[in-house]
């Protein structure tokens, strides 16, 4: 049989009422953890995993992967309107889409990023399809050492995506970085920076430190009366994207689909290494580039729907190698597992149904999810139209449910305070954000492939050019800083002309 | 909940809580018989099964299972709440200093207990808890790739033991007890690997099948695939035994080496002054669960091997284990630091 008639088998497993049901399920269980600050789509999928033990595996995986990549359309809705990433991957679209919504276009923004969602979620299954064995053979290849160098691309490509001058956005990295040292040694299992608490073992909470720093900060800059200007609600026929703001989306939905594509190869971080891509990618290409972090259309597009485009690719090492790359995945994999089916290199012959089944629905998932969203902005527009002394109060209420619940820990409501003030006064001394909380993900594992690769090769720094991945990583590295800094001297002279 | 935030140096630890204790045990003994009328009558509300490990693991998933023949055996709701964090230490922590009425108890995986107290400063010794049974294990599996020259056990070692090798193998993290299982079979054959630590399993067995380590070391169920596929061959397992699922790896017992066991087993933990009826309630429901037919194929569809003990058998196996990767550890040089 082709992959053609694959397809046209799993859309038949798909469209089951059964399936349907639990791929709506999915869906709108992930918008909702999506949409609610602190709650990604980990801790909206581990809340329904024990439902799934008496589903059959195929409508289990179904529900679960939509509740994946229904956390990534709701992801963006309180980065627009309240400046609060809603998950890590939405931290970009705080910068535009906030930006946005402050000049009334929150409507604009919010269907952007939907349609945006659609599009990237589609191409990236489409994606999935067609190269997905080869694609995880190149997935084998990265080695600690190709993958460090690769972070350390990322790291360099949003020093160039952030507003500030350069000198603010290194020290911010250098400071995302250090953070990221707390916790356990992963070489000698020392602890650092911990201060003898248990509570420090594992790190900083990412959700914490990134709500604090962007929701919190915003209510206190609020207090101050230094900001005149809150989002406000679009009259209703101001509520859809204008023609120009359609024309300005387009190419940048469509590169942020292959840059999120791209970027799901990375190991863990991918959704969120994407975005900042697509970013500097945008910003590099545009015109107009100070208008970047001014409510560009395309800070919207691109990153958003760069992050979605990264499930496909993110779901590829899971289903041809049986190996979870992120976390979300792993729980899928204790999914399939529960029923007794082991994905691994076998798996799309041994079970065809799961495999084509959850294509299908996740075509058919992202239709119901645009679906579902666009009537939606409406719905959360209007909550703009309430006086900010009552949404000020809700929204800190809503970041602390959303803090706590992520691991029942009243001592990440402290870090989320803490980083609250702290992120007042960087923002009151105009230090950007974004690179902060960038280098604070890439950090860990920065560090410990910069130290596993060097355990291999027994200290010899030649293994960071040893393989074709590694090689490959490092004329990355190479062309990546040329081309930054040639578009850096083209738009300086455009600028003055 | 503050008493594990404040660092608990090991010369103190003793008279910290061993005082609690008495209290606790002069309190109850002048409570008795309410105490044990309430005993009695165990359980007369929901119990709290608190599980240190993120939803979804093989653990969470043992739980879950067993809580459900439980419920339907003791006419209660058993309710699985997970507490993740610091190696399952976090949540350990609150299973130990809840109240000891048996309304919270634990359902654990050896790692907390026995390998974490190494490198971590954790508020509890197995003075603190009270083991109830244990339902099974799962060993680690030391895998090379196809064509690697060997194909049993001892031309493994043999191998591993010639001058000049440098091999590498990829483990679950420093100071876990996967690492702490191997490096205890490599110390008492005599050789040493250079050990990598990866975030998991999955990823361990990526870097081994795309050639970046020499050995994968770690749990079955990720590995068994490949094997399968003719891309991994598994010669040794950290159990005494052999596994079914891996009919070509062979157990310690193949290298006279029976003494150097160390698996992941999971089992059920209360506080240690847990009233002695509620204690032997637990007990006999557990056991006679982890028994069930149901509960052994939750295990087999995870690859473990049902090995139900009771407490005192499951106390003795903690003991012997933290002391046995107490050594371990210090040998390669983990040792807990203010």
């Amino acid at each position: 049989m082709t992959s053609a008639g694959f397809l046209l088998d799993g859309l038949w497993i798909a469209l089951q009422p059964r399936n349907l049901l639990f791929c709506f399920i999915g869906c709108f269980w992930g918008s909702i953890v999506g949409v609610l600050p602190g709650l990604g789509p980990l801790a909206g999928m581990a809340l329904l995993l024990p439902l799934t033990f008496s589903l059959d595996p195929t409508g289990a995986i179904i529900m679960l992967c939509g509740i994946f990549y229904g956390a990534m359309y709701g992801g963006s809705t309180t980065s627009i309107l309240m400046r609060i990433p809603g998950e890590a991957a939405s931290v970009v679209t705080c910068i535009d889409g906030y930006e946005m919504a402050r000049k009334g276009r929150a409507g604009a923004a919010l269907s952007i990023a939907a349609i945006g969602s659609f599009v990237g979620g589609v191409l990236s299954v489409i994606g999935l399809m067609l190269v997905a064995p080869r694609l995880a053979d190149a997935m084998l290849a990265i080695g600690p050492a190709a993958e460090f160098t690769i972070l350390l691309v990322a790291l360099g490509i949003s020093a160039f995506a952030a507003t500030g001058p350069l000198l603010k956005t290194a020290t911010m990295i250098a400071l995302g970085l250090l953070l990221a040292m707390i916790g356990l040694d992963p070489l000698t299992a020392t602890p650092r920076f911990t201060f003898g608490s248990l509570q420090l073992a594992d790190g900083l909470s990412f959700a914490a430190m990134a709500i604090g720093l962007f929701g919190v900060s915003e209510i206190l800059m609020s207090f101050g009366q230094t900001i005149t200007e809150r989002p406000k609600a679009p009259a209703l026929r101001e509520m859809l994207p204008n023609r120009r703001e359609l024309k300005e989306a387009a190419m940048p939905t469509l590169r942020g689909s292959f840059i999120g594509f791209v970027f799901g190869i990375v190991p863990g971080v991918g959704h969120i290494v994407s975005t900042f891509a697509s970013y500097a990618v945008e910003k590099s290409l545009s015109k107009r580039p100070e208008e970047f972090g001014q409510g560009a259309v395309a800070g919207v597009a691109g990153p958003e729907t760069a992050n979605n485009a990264t499930t496909g690719a993110a779901m590829i090492p899971l289903l041809v190698l049986g190996i979870p790359a992120i976390p979300v995945t792993a729980v899928l994999l204790s999914a399939l597992t529960i029923h007794g089916v082991q994905p691994g290199p076998l798996m799309i012959a041994q079970h065809p149904e799961i495999f084509w089944g959850l294509i299908a629905s996740m075509l058919i998932g992202n239709l119901m999810l645009v679906v579902l969203n666009l009537p939606l902005v409406g719905l959360f527009v209007s909550m703009l139209r309430l006086p900010y002394g009552y949404l000020a109060p809700t929204i800190l209420l809503i970041c602390l449910i959303g803090v706590y619940s992520v691991k029942a820990s009243s001592f990440d409501l402290g870090v989320m305070a803490a980083f609250g003030l702290l992120g007042y006064f960087l923002r009151l001394m105009k230090f950007d954000i974004a690179p902060l909380l960038l280098a604070f993900v890439l950090g860990d594992r920065l560090e410990i492939n910069f130290r596993r690769a060097l355990t291999i090769s027994e200290g010899d720094y030649a293994i960071f050019l040893k393989g074709p991945a590694a090689q490959f990583a490092v004329v990355l590295a190479i062309s990546v800083t040329i081309g930054v800094l040639f578009l850096r001297w083209r738009q300086s002279r455009g600028a003055t002309p | 909940m503050t008493i594990y935030t404040k660092s608990c140096r090991n010369d103190s630890r003793h008279i910290v809580f061993r005082l609690p204790l008495a209290l606790v045990g002069a309190a109850s003994a002048l409570l008795a018989l309410p105490a044990t009328l309430a005993a009695q009558n165990y359980p007369s509300r929901p119990v709290t099964m608190i599980v240190p490990a993120p939803t979804g693991g093989g653990t969470d998933v043992f739980a879950r299972v067993l809580a459900e023949i439980v419920e339907a055996d003791l006419k209660q709701k058993f309710v699985v709440e997970n507490r993740g964090g610091a190696g399952g230490t976090l949540g350990t922590t609150q299973i130990v200093t809840a109240k000891p009425d048996g309304y919270t108890i634990g359902f654990i995986w050896n790692s907390p207990l026995t390998t974490s107290p190494h490198s971590l400063n954790v508020a509890y010794t197995p003075d603190s808890y009270r083991a109830v049974m244990s339902v099974g294990y799962s060993s680690y599996v030391l895998c090379v790739r196809p064509d690697f020259p060997a194909e049993n056990a001892k031309e493994l070692v043999e191998k591993l033991k010639q001058p000049g090798t440098r091999y590498t193998y990829g483990n679950d993290g420093v100071g876990g007890t996967m690492q702490l299982a191997a490096e205890r079979v490599f110390s008492s054959i005599g050789v040493k690997l250079r050990g990598i630590p990866f975030a998991g399993a999955g990823e361990t067995a990526k870097n081994f099948l795309g050639g970046h380590v020499d050995f994968y070391g770690g749990s079955l169920p990720p590995i068994l695939p490949h094997v399968e596929a003719g891309k991994a061959k598994c010669l040794l397992l950290t159990s005494a035994g052999r596994n079914p699922s891996v009919p070509k790896a062979e157990g310690l017992s193949a290298l006279g080496l029976d003494k150097a066991e160390t698996v992941l087993w999971w089992g059920l933990i209360v506080p240690a002054a847990t009233p002695e009826a509620v204690f032997e309630t637990l007990q006999k429901a557990f056991i006679q669960a982890a028994a069930s037919d149901k509960f052994r194929d939750a295990m087999a569809k995870q690859g473990a091997t049902s090995r139900v003990l009771n407490g005192k058998a499951t106390d003795a196996l903690i003991r012997d284990e933290l002391a046995a990767l107490g050594a371990v550890a210090k040998e390669l040089g983990i040792e807990k630091k203010q």
